[in-house]
């Protein structure tokens, strides 16, 4: 039989064949490797041998290794090339590493061209399937499988069944001729002048060692010597070394020689073992036998490290185990047991390598990842995007408004989805990179672009869709977390084909539907507002000017929706028993927390506007209506309390605001207003009506005297002041009666909290003539004096703040209350 | 999603968690999920004495089928902004139930 088309009549080539033959206790499963060599990768295990070849010789590879069988199966012989190769795969792979690390090394020994044609036909014993394993199970097994993992593979008493086993098969020509070719070379003596050559082989081998073909002719040549317990080597030893290409593939006579050589040769070992120390003290640690162990035990490349136990040398044949100590013994078979259980765990997992090809496992991920946009209704959750804040506004305004925050922000789907990729990208990336180069990265970026497909079309798919099949009467609806499935599926009617309520029929209904379309009118126009485009230059490109214009005109028409929303423009209908109908949104809570958000999005003239209407209609307030002093004194009820504190903390800041930058003549008109539409009388009595006054009183001073101050006030100016002083005067009248009653009277004079009081006296007088001032403080001397009286008794921090209260008061009017005391 | 992303704000705030088996679970709220699941850090049962199979249990993962109630720290919660949330969450799925009724 021509493998490769080398020259079969070589003695080597034969031994070595043969030696496989031998070596492979066989012999079954001979089909587990017909499709074997279509798949090899030439490149990896080939070593270029293939350089060597004859091309014509490669037209028989197809008999020999693939659809071929019927030419070995004619031989009788069944091969299982697989199988066996499989058990020692590991080894092989590593064989054949360190072989190529050594090449320069062997190739200064051995020639090349004569060395290829063994190994040549070792290869298509690497299946397909095992190159797959590899990039599973990592480099973890291969490392680990040394020398000595092939040798369970031929236990002891395998090997002595072995002859049996051999003889009974039918052998090939070629194998009968390697046999006898085997018998003189192993008997024959090599000359001294080539030890020199021949250990550098052998170091060239070491870390080669231990291919099956090397091993194998052992037990064969102890059967042919004698029986396997057989100790003692003729004193020659075998030696391959002097016969003409015997080196090339020598192996096997090379161990042999290891294990027979003569003490010369041993000398000659010991030489290059001395750069090895550790190897060495391994060497020296086992029983020596009769012939003297050293030369017995093959030294070990570094790559050889044992993991187990069993420190002493590498067992290669039943026949150094004769050599060690029962104790050395038990150990190394105690090994070598849990090692072949596991390696024939790894081999049993093996058969279930390469099941899936890459394409299957493509489409799983495809169906797991389809999976996960679906779980999560394909929202994109891209940070801070409009989705997510639709989906999420909650959680990411708050991390927004009280920092970062804590955990990771939302469930990152996308980026989930890349660390799926990632990994599987990694993984494939790892296996393919050492026998597949080529295809991975592919495989990487279709991955890729798949999930961005998905992702798409999660997101283009409707959310809440159903299925209408044909025929059938009704739907199936898909449900996910997101959008659950609706239990009730009710018809609305169109809010908008109601018949329209005519407003000055306002209840409280149609208020709190018009408080929440305020509210979700101004959050439209914060949504728009949040979208705002970087401002435009000169030197922008037209479209982002055009979008600048855009949003600018959207907000407007957002700004007129939320005017319009307010109602603020509705008629007054004085006739009409309702108030008007912002007032009667500001009477809910819930429509005075939304002034100062609205406040905000108002232009000047909508804010005057508002704050007039407030004005207006300051004694139907309900914090001025609700909180007017009970005739019997009683408090006032802690709802109403705590709507003129809202109203305080909400309303109040924004129209102060305002107030606080309007010009003297809007103040004027203002307080005209109040003077002219309100009840004075009522409002005065309310702490919200006090306030207002107030704000607008002390405003109108504070312009009056920086007018005063100023060195040449203009005609206009003059004016103003003029009326101001005329509405004060006509508001001083107003009031004075009143003085005596504008202090809180739910509670005891200690407890009042009356500073707003204090604080609108001051005010007036500040403003206020001589005569009034007088006028002022005969109104509330009474007051003063009781405050001052009771704030005696009172603890110290509390006596301060009335007494500060109180003084506020005086000092607007030139007094103090010290004076009193 | 308002009750998840509300709760996402809740982490590692300290919440009682009431069980509808009547067990009151005080912890350190260490994450939620969509189904609202809960899990807890440093747990105390508030009956301990009830219940002293807990009193060894350092955190628990909570069904969120199983919770009856949540009680909040006031002090974390943002009421305006709450409601705020209430309503886009209303919005949408009245539009979401126009569209699918339409």
């Amino acid at each position: 039989m021509s493998f490769f088309g080398f020259e079969t009549t070589l003695p080597r080539d034969q031994k070595g064949s043969r030696g496989v033959f031998e070596q492979h206790d066989p012999f079954a499963g001979l089909g587990s490797s017909a499709d074997a060599d279509d798949a090899l990768d030439f490149d990896q295990t080939y070593d270029g041998l293939g350089d060597q070849l004859e091309e014509e010789g490669d037209t028989f590879n197809d008999d020999t290794f693939g659809s071929g069988m019927p030419v070995t199966r004619q031989a009788g012989r069944d091969f299982d090339f697989a199988g066996e190769t499989a058990k020692i795969r590991d080894t092989l792979l590593e064989e054949q590493t360190l072989h190529h690390a050594r090449m320069p090394m062997q190739q200064a020994v051995q020639q090349k061209p004569k060395r290829s044609g063994y190994e040549a036909y070792k290869q298509p014993d690497y299946l397909p399937k095992l190159e797959a394993d590899a990039s599973i199970w990592g480099t973890s097994v291969a490392k680990k499988s040394t020398p000595q993992a092939q040798q369970q593979y031929q236990p002891p008493p395998q090997q002595q069944q072995m002859p049996p086993s051999a003889a009974r098969k039918m052998m090939t020509l070629e194998e009968v001729e390697a046999m006898m070719q085997s018998q003189p070379q192993a008997q024959a003596t090599p000359p001294v002048q080539d030890m020199e050559s021949q250990s550098q082989g052998l170091r060239a081998m070491l870390g080669v060692s231990g291919p099956p073909p090397g091993l194998s002719p052992q037990p064969q040549q102890q059967q042919q010597r004698g029986p396997p317990g057989f100790q003692r080597p003729p004193p020659q030893g075998p030696s391959p070394g002097p016969q003409p290409g015997f080196d090339y593939n020598g192996r096997a006579p090379q161990i042999l020689q290891r294990q027979h050589s003569p003490p010369r040769q041993q000398q000659v070992q010991q030489g290059f073992q001395v750069p090895t120390p550790p190897q060495l003290m391994g060497f020296q640690q086992p029983p020596q036998g009769p012939m003297g162990a050293p030369p017995v035990q093959p030294p070990r490349g570094p790559g050889h490290a044992r993991d187990s136990s069993y420190s002493g040398p590498p067992i290669t044949q039943a026949q150094q185990m004769m050599q060690m100590s029962s104790q050395d013994r038990e150990t190394y078979l105690a090994e070598e047991a849990k090692r072949a259980k596991r390696n024939h765990k790894i081999f049993l997992l093996s058969k279930n390598n390469g099941l899936m090809t890459p394409q299957d496992k493509n489409f799983i991920t495809r169906i797991q990842l389809q999976q996960l946009l679906t779980a999560t209704g394909g929202i994109d959750n891209e940070p801070g995007s409009e989705d997510q804040l639709a989906e999420d506004f909650y959680y990411q305004v708050y991390a927004q408004i009280r920092g970062p925050p804590r955990s990771g922000p939302g469930q990152p789907l996308n980026q989930f989805a890349q660390t799926y990729l990632f990994q599987t990208g990694s993984r494939y990336g790892y296996g393919r990179s050492r026998h597949h180069p080529r295809g991975g990265d592919n495989h990487v970026q279709r991955m890729e672009q798949q999930v961005a497909r998905a992702v798409e079309a999660a997101k283009a798919r409707p959310k809440n869709k159903s299925l209408v099949m044909e025929g059938s009467l009704g739907k199936i609806a898909f449900s996910n977390s997101k959008t659950p499935r609706p239990l009730l599926n009710i018809k609305r009617v169109d809010n908008d084909s109601k018949p329209r309520k005519p407003v000055s029929v306002a209840d409280r209904k149609e208020t709190l539907r018009s408080i929440e379309k305020v509210y979700s009118t101004l959050m439209q126009t914060e949504d728009h507002e949040r979208r705002l485009p970087p401002p435009p230059n000169e030197d922008s490109p037209p479209e982002i000017i055009e979008g600048h214009m855009r949003w600018r005109s959207e907000m407007a028409e957002l700004n007129q929706q939320l005017w319009a929303a307010l109602k603020v423009m509705e008629p007054i209908q004085p006739n009409n028993g309702a108030p008007h109908p912002f007032i009667q949104i500001l009477s809910h809570s819930k429509g005075k927390k939304a002034i100062p958000r609205v406040f905000r999005h108002l232009d000047e003239q909508q804010r005057l506007t508002m704050l007039t209407l407030v004005i207006i209609h300051l004694d139907v307030l309900d914090v001025v209506r609700d909180a007017y002093p009970p005739q019997d004194n009683t408090p006032i009820p802690p709802r109403v309390k705590e709507e003129v504190e809202l109203f305080a903390q909400a309303v109040m800041p924004p129209l102060f605001s305002y107030v606080n930058e309007a010009p003297l003549n809007i103040i004027i008109g203002l307080l005209g207003l109040v003077l002219d539409r309100v009840n004075i009388l009522a409002a005065v009595r309310t702490k919200t009506g006090v306030s207002i006054l107030t704000m607008l009183i002390s405003r109108a001073e504070l312009v009056k005297q920086s007018l005063a101050s100023s060195p040449q006030p203009t005609s206009e100016q003059q004016e103003d002041i003029g009326q101001w002083t005329d509405l004060y005067s006509r508001l001083f009248d107003t009031v004075e009666p009143l003085l005596p009653y504008i202090f809180p009277t739910d509670t005891s004079v200690a407890a009042a909290d009356d500073v707003y009081v204090w604080q609108f006296l001051a005010a007036m007088g500040v403003g206020a003539s001589p005569d009034q001032q007088q006028r002022l403080v005969i109104g509330v001397k009474e007051r003063v004096m009781e405050t001052v009286a009771v704030s005696k008794s009172l603890p110290e921090d509390m006596n301060r703040k009335r007494l500060g209260d109180v003084n506020l008061f005086m000092r607007a009017i030139g007094l103090d209350v010290e004076l009193l005391g | 999603m308002l009750f998840f992303s509300f709760f996402k704000t809740l982490v590692n705030h300290e919440v009682t968690v009431e069980l509808k088996n009547d067990i009151s679970v005080r912890g350190t709220l260490k994450s939620v999920d969509q189904y609202l699941n809960i899990k807890l850090d440093d747990i105390s049962v508030v009956e301990e004495m009830k219940y002293p199979h807990l009193s060894s249990v350092k955190n628990v993962f909570i069904r969120g089928s199983v919770v009856r109630y949540v009680h909040l720290p006031a002090n974390a919660v943002d009421t305006p902004l709450l409601e705020d949330a209430t309503r886009r969450e209303a919005s949408q799925a009245a539009s979401k139930a126009k569209q699918s009724s339409s």
